[in-house]
């Protein structure tokens, strides 16, 4: 046996790696694997005489990077090689443009619309569609308004004539629905509303409002909480606390606005919760037995509640966007961001 | 609503930070916007350095003609030399001082300095400089010369006024009139904390004199009581300046002591008042009546103002005075050189009220209080407190009274289960803490009858017998109002829990699972979505509804079809430089009903506009149709009106209807946009989905299409160009039978051997059974029976 000359082995490694690292072609890789790997390469004879743990491993860490810089190589070359059939410059694979496929996009409101929908779809409720053009008795007799209200003013609502007008909530289809079935109902219903409202960056004439109805034996304020916490941790984040703050609408008893903690902040204070480490939501509250009695239900039996939140306020909030005309402009330059 | 904090602490003895009270409050009773500071800096000792100075000398300063140079009593061994601009003072006065080194509101430093010469220690302050007022005529002079109870000089101005006050900005819901005043927010702190609440303020000095002034209510709905109380000798004048600090603190502008009182009144019991000039109401009487239509007067500020039969006025023996509860008029008001007054504290119904207000566009203090319906007791505190307030501070003595009322509401009394309350919160609590925090906000609980045996939610249930504040009254008539009286003050103690469910459902509808994949599908095909407006300015339908009232003439009409704003969206598109537009949008359209007055049919469509002309845009479609498998047809359409030109979409349902392709009713268009409505060559689209999604197949079943391969086999024929590809392939598949997979038309061919006027159209077809492997031979009936239902039809020849 012929003793073996001692080697260094540092610079065999480093010697077997710069050699793949240079190689353009496969005959250089296959050259070079032979040299260095090969049945009659120092490492492999060396590695066939090991008695020692210490040499063992050593030589084994020299062999596993020569042969990841030997793996690299063929890749390297075998994606060059593809890159020729596909008709680009192999030389950057990576910073080209791959083709002319467009990207379309969602509106943003679609997309938390989904969202939402989803999270309720996964509680068990149904998504209704509701109608946009109701009559007075479905957008305000039925919801509780009193006759003096100021949402039944000209002022304030889109009227075509005295009964019909343009729907200021989302609610009419929670009659609508309650009139045709009985408890349980779980449903959420999005969609369209109006209000003669001055436009600026934060209102709109038209928006779109989302609204849970939830009618049960023993429902609670509590279950609208956690209802409420559980929808706003998958919008907002897992770490996300909700409040209550007491509130009037003429359709829920007791009634409330729910706040959620600040996403940006941590409930520290920041410009977006106002410094106040809150920002509202919408509204919400327990049904008023009066709709229970306007659909024919036993308020004594049954309690709901029910909460209505604008999609828009949650992309802006979400999204950063500063003004909610940008979400009705249809600027590609704005849509593509999402 | 500005709550000054110190103005609150008369009622209640606050002394928790001014962000937890806010954050409290906010959550039971109403929201706080902001807590805000008026006046004097308070940090640091500043208020000391505001004292009472006492003017020993005042003389024109020997360098300036227009400033004088004065010596002050501070309450020091020497006096302070002062130099100041105002004139309106001499030797003798008592007035206000800020020494050297004090912080004003604006932040300005005094220091000692010379002005023109002669060394100024300090400022003679106006009531402007303490933020008292606005005016800046001259100094503020707190005492004339020579007045028995003028303050001892170096007295801290503090002791006399209040330099500075934390306010706390409210908005208050429209079911809780009662929290627009000072003693209503007071009293939901007491409840909050479990503080005492002082009794209502104001203590009626005795009356001096029996003058009844006669009161005539000829509305007693609108106006259901109405008490007018007469003074005499009143010497009106500026107000004290610690009532001037209030008013200031409640966000008003101090005018005089009578008209000061009254807002101060206002603002601490939420029931508005009015003074007259008594001299000047004709009659000397008060009739509260309906206007007659076209009455016209002039409201304070000379504005002249017609009502009609709705509005309730306060008049006088000659005609209207007042509108009533919102704005008194210019004749009759209080001015300096009164001297009679005639104090009102009325009682007024809040809805025709906020008509009124909303018709002439005239929202006041009182308005806003009266429209959300004020207690009818809250006039009678209010009233005594203004007596004793007009009594004490403008010297006047109080000679008539007069309420007039039918008699004012008695109290509801509701019986409450405490455990209903339990079960709607979803937190306990016992029945001895609903009681006390009930009892802590006004009401009177007592023990209850057990329910009887008519009782809706079983017999035999204890209650609390609840009675109800007069103030809360047109909120509180039932147990659940009662119910959210306890809720509210639980809120921060609400766990968070979820339904238990034992039924469960919950899934999309089959029509919003399809909508979801038509968004899909067109963000797969490169498209954007866009959200356009419902109302618009102008829609090809002349039926379409419209608001007779709209926010502009360009939100008019309720669109019947979406293109109209994608259009408008891709123009903005391209005014801003944007290449490669392509915008599609869901929504409904409102297509009119047959009936007028009936709700209008709400139908979804998709509407898509495509840069790169009319065949993009068929792509698109093409590319829908095929991920619903709808098997619809193109017809052609040569005019879509300002749609240009294009195709109809066409089911191929049983009922013919005379379309070419036969099938159902036209499902929706394609087109290109004519090239003038935008630069550039757009398609466009626009489907109705509850008829294309009608076409979906609505349960795929597998059909074997492995076991045994398809035979392919392409035909060529020549037809007239007047014949289209569509209908030539609707025959093929009529015509193919059962064993026909796949047909289309892959190429159209003109010129060469074909003669003018005919086309080549090539189409492939391919066949195929579940049940064996077809021959060729098999391929060839098919074929040979297709070509003679197209010859039959189309006088199609096979082209060689």
């Amino acid at each position: 046996m012929v003793p073996l000359a001692p080697v260094n082995w540092d610079a065999y490694q480093a010697d077997g790696v710069a050699a793949l690292a240079a190689a353009t072609d496969a005959d250089a890789v296959e050259e070079a694997r032979v040299r260095f790997l090969g049945r009659k390469a120092a490492l492999p004879l060396a590695l066939r005489e090991v008695r020692d743990r210490e040499t063992g491993m050593l030589l084994n860490t020299v062999r596993k990077a020569i042969e990841e810089a030997a793996a690299e190589a063929e890749l390297r070359l075998a994606a060059a090689v593809a890159g020729r059939g596909l008709d680009f410059d192999p030389t950057e694979p990576a910073s080209l443009h791959g083709g002319a496929l467009p990207a379309g996009s969602l509106h943003p409101i679609t997309q938390t619309r989904r969202e939402i929908e989803d999270v309720f779809l996964g509680l068990g409720y149904e998504v209704i569609d509701g109608r946009e053009v109701e009559t007075t008795r479905y957008n305000f007799d039925a919801l509780n308004f009193p006759d003096w209200h100021p949402a039944r003013s000209p002022l304030a609502s889109l009227f075509f004539d005295r009964d019909r007008l343009l729907r200021t909530e989302t609610s009419p289809s929670q009659i609508r629905t309650m009139e045709t079935r009985k408890p349980p109902i779980y449903m959420v219903s999005h969609g369209r509303v109006y209000r003669r409202d001055a436009t600026d960056a934060t209102h709109y004439p038209v928006f779109h409002q989302i609204e849970g109805l939830a009618i049960d034996r023993g429902l609670t304020l509590a279950d609208l909480k956690g209802t409420l916490l559980h929808l706003m941790r998958a919008l907002f984040g897992p770490q996300r606390e909700v409040r209550f703050r007491t509130h009037y609408f003429p359709f829920t008893e007791p009634s409330m606005e729910p706040d959620v903690s600040c996403f940006l902040c941590d409930g520290k204070g920041c410009r977006v919760c106002k410094h106040s480490g809150w920002i509202e939501m919408g509204g919400s509250g327990m049904v008023d037995p009066k709709l229970f009695e306007f659909v024919g239900y036993d308020p004594e039996e049954y309690t709901g509640f029910a909460f209505g939140l604008g999609i828009e306020r949650i992309v802006q909030l979400r999204h950063g966007v500063p003004d909610i005309r940008l979400l009705w402009h249809n600027d590609l330059r704005v849509l593509r961001q999402f | 609503m500005k709550v000054p904090v110190d103005w609150l602490r008369d009622y209640v003895p606050l002394e928790m930070p001014l962000d937890e009270l806010a954050h409290r409050l906010a959550v039971t009773s109403c929201e706080v916007e902001r807590v805000s500071r008026r006046g004097i800096p308070w940090e640091n000792g500043n208020h000391d350095l505001f004292v009472v100075g006492h003017v020993l000398s005042a003389e024109k300063h020997p360098n300036a003609d227009r400033l004088q140079l004065c010596k002050v009593d501070v309450g020091e061994t020497e006096p302070a030399q002062i130099v100041c601009g105002a004139w309106n003072f001499g030797a003798g006065a008592t007035v206000a001082v800020a020494r050297p080194g004090a912080t004003m509101p604006d932040g300005l430093v005094l220091e000692r300095r010379k002005l023109r010469g002669e060394v100024s220690e300090g400022m003679i302050l106006s009531e402007r400089e303490l933020e008292l007022s606005q005016d800046h005529d001259g100094i503020m002079v707190l005492a004339a010369p020579g007045a028995a109870d003028a303050p001892r000089p170096g007295t801290p101005l503090a002791e006399l006024f209040a330099l500075s006050e934390d306010i706390l900005e409210v908005e208050v819901t429209g079911n809780r009139p009662d929290l627009l005043s000072v003693y209503g927010i007071a009293r939901e702190v007491a409840a909050l904390y479990g503080l005492p609440l002082a009794p209502p303020p104001g203590v009626a000095p005795s009356l001096s004199g029996d003058e009844k002034i006669a009161i005539d209510i000829q509305d007693a709905v609108g106006c259901p009581r109405y008490i007018g109380r007469v003074f005499r000798d009143v010497k009106v004048g500026p107000s004290p300046a610690w009532l001037k600090a209030r008013v200031l603190g409640a966000g008003m502008r101090p005018i005089s002591n009578i008209v000061d009182i009254t807002n101060y009144v206002m603002v601490a019991f939420g029931s508005p008042l009015h003074a007259f000039d008594l001299d000047r109401l004709a009659e000397q009487r008060i009739v509260v009546r309906r206007a007659g239509a076209g009455e016209k007067m002039e409201i304070l500020g000379g504005v002249e103002y017609t009502f009609d039969a709705r509005d309730l006025l306060i008049c006088d023996g000659a005609g209207p005075v007042a509108i009533a509860g919102i704005k008194g008029g210019e004749a009759t008001g209080v001015t300096e050189t009164t001297t009679n007054v005639l104090l009102e504290a009325a009682n007024f119904e809040p809805h025709e009220l906020l008509a009124t207000s909303e018709r002439l566009r005239l929202r006041t203090d009182g308005s806003n209080r009266w429209e959300k319906g004020v207690d009818p007791h809250a006039a009678g505190r209010a009233a005594t407190l203004a007596t004793q307030l007009i009594v004490e501070l403008a010297g006047a003595r109080w000679t008539g009274d007069n309420d007039v009322h039918q008699g004012l509401p008695g109290r509801e009394v509701i019986a409450l289960r405490p455990a209903r309350t339990d079960a709607i919160i979803g937190v306990v609590t016992p029945p001895a803490q609903q009681t006390a925090l009930l009892t802590s906000l006004g009401f009177d609980v007592a023990e209850g009858a057990l329910t009887g045996p008519d009782f809706p939610g079983g017999a035999g249930q204890p209650t609390l017998s609840v009675t109800v504040p007069t103030w809360r009254a047109r909120d509180i008539a039932r147990e659940i109002d009662v119910v959210e009286e306890i809720a509210r003050f639980q809120l921060d103690a609400l766990p968070a829990t979820l339904p238990a469910r034992r039924e469960l459902f919950g899934t999309l509808t089959e029509a919003q699972r399809l909508r979801r994949r038509v968004e899909d599908v067109l963000v797969g095909a490169g498209l954007a979505e866009a959200y356009t407006g419902t109302l618009t300015g102008h829609d090809p339908d002349p039926r379409a509804l419209r608001l007779p009232d709209p926010l502009g003439g360009d939100q008019e009409v309720m669109r019947t079809r979406l293109l109209n704003g994608l259009v408008e969206s891709a123009e903005r598109n391209i005014n801003v430089g944007t290449a490669g537009v392509a915008l599609f949008e869901i929504a409904r359209v409102y297509l009119p009903a047959p009936a007028d007055g009936d709700l209008p049919d709400e139908r979804w469509h998709v509407a898509g506009i495509v840069e790169g002309g009319y065949f993009r845009a068929k792509a698109v479609v093409e590319l829908l149709l095929s991920a619903f498998r709808a098997d619809w047809a193109f017809e052609p359409a040569a005019d879509l009106g300002d749609l240009g030109q294009g195709a109809r979409l066409r089911g191929r349902g049983a009922a013919a209807d005379g379309g070419p392709a036969g099938g159902g009713p036209v499902g929706g268009t394609v087109s290109l946009l004519p090239a003038a409505t935008l630069d550039g060559a757009w398609g466009t689209f626009e489907i109705d989905l509850p008829l294309l999604f009608a076409a979906v197949p609505g349960h795929t079943t597998y059909e074997d299409v492995v076991t045994f391969p398809s035979v392919k086999n392409d035909i060529a024929v020549v037809v007239d160009e007047g014949v289209a590809s569509g209908d030539l392939l609707a025959a093929v598949r009529e015509a193919g039978g059962p064993e026909l997979g796949e047909a289309a038309v892959f190429d159209v061919y003109r010129g060469g051997q074909v003669s003018q006027g005919a086309k080549s159209v090539a189409i492939s077809l391919s066949f195929r059974s579940p049940e064996r492997t077809l021959a060729d031979e098999d391929a060839a009936v098919h074929r040979a029976r297709i070509l003679k239902t197209l010859a039959e039809r189309f006088g199609a020849t096979l082209r060689g």
